[in-house]
């Protein structure tokens, strides 16, 4: 019996099953590492109200900007989760 | 499995043949006298060999079965690869021109307010008379820093 085993192991260690290929996830693209920068304050005692309504706009630009990259970031990584999941199917 | 990357497969198949003949040699053979003398040695030889060779044509076998499919992954990740590049150049190429966009009209608005509202007669006289109180600034400041209104003060 012990000789048995012994031979269907050696019989059956002819059958590799390690699959030397791997596949990666992709690397995130650079432009959506970047991180969302501070939004501006107003400085000065004495502030008009057209300064106020240019910082707020430039606040409004880095809001509309950063989402941007948000969502993208979202639609990059559903686009690659389906484009990876396939590769397994 | 070093052997068969390392040797011919053709040496695996011979030694199957090898113990397949002996072993028909000492059944079909067996009246011959010298053979009849080492018959036994030559059967238990004959079946190590075919054992061996048999253990060989297996591992052959499924080593080119594994090659198969290594090869057909490997096209897999190739091709999903080059999806994923032109994925990653699609997301790339939107972001920037959606950037580009929000920057311009930040940029033209700021060149209005510029133009136009700083230049209004109306605004003007409004500027002259009615600075922001400061609470105002603070709220907005705390508000634009995400911190406490108390800590602004």
């Amino acid at each position: 019996m012990r000789y048995l085993t012994f031979f269907a192991i050696l019989l059956l260690s002819a059958c590799s099953t390690t699959m030397p290929v791997t596949a990666k996830f992709p690397a995130v693209p650079d432009i959506l590492l970047e991180k969302c920068p501070q939004l501006q304050t107003i400085d000065g005692e004495k502030v008009s109200i057209v300064d106020y309504t240019k910082t707020v706009t430039i606040n409004y630009t880095t809001y509309y900007g950063c989402a941007v990259k948000s969502d993208s970031w979202i639609e990059w990584y559903q686009t690659q989760k389906i484009i990876f999941e396939q590769l397994g199917n | 499995m070093w052997m068969i990357n390392f040797l011919p497969s053709w040496v695996f198949h011979t030694v199957l043949l090898a113990g397949v003949l002996g072993l028909f040699i000492t059944i079909a053979l067996a009246f011959i006298p010298l053979i009849k003398k080492y018959i036994l040695p030559i059967q238990i030889g004959s079946i190590f060999l075919i054992a061996a060779g048999a253990w060989f044509e297996g591992a052959i076998s499924n080593q080119a079965s594994w090659e198969d499919k290594v090869k057909e992954v490997e096209a897999k990740v190739a091709a999903a690869e080059l999806k994923s590049a032109e994925a990653n150049t699609k997301i790339v190429t939107k972001v920037v021109k959606q950037l580009e966009l929000v920057r311009t009209r930040g940029d033209d608005i700021i060149k209005y307010v510029d133009r136009e509202v700083a230049a209004d007669t109306e605004v003007i006289k409004f500027v002259e008379n009615c600075p922001i109180p400061s609470i105002i600034i603070k709220t907005h400041n705390s508000a634009a820093l995400n911190q406490p209104i108390e800590s602004n003060k």
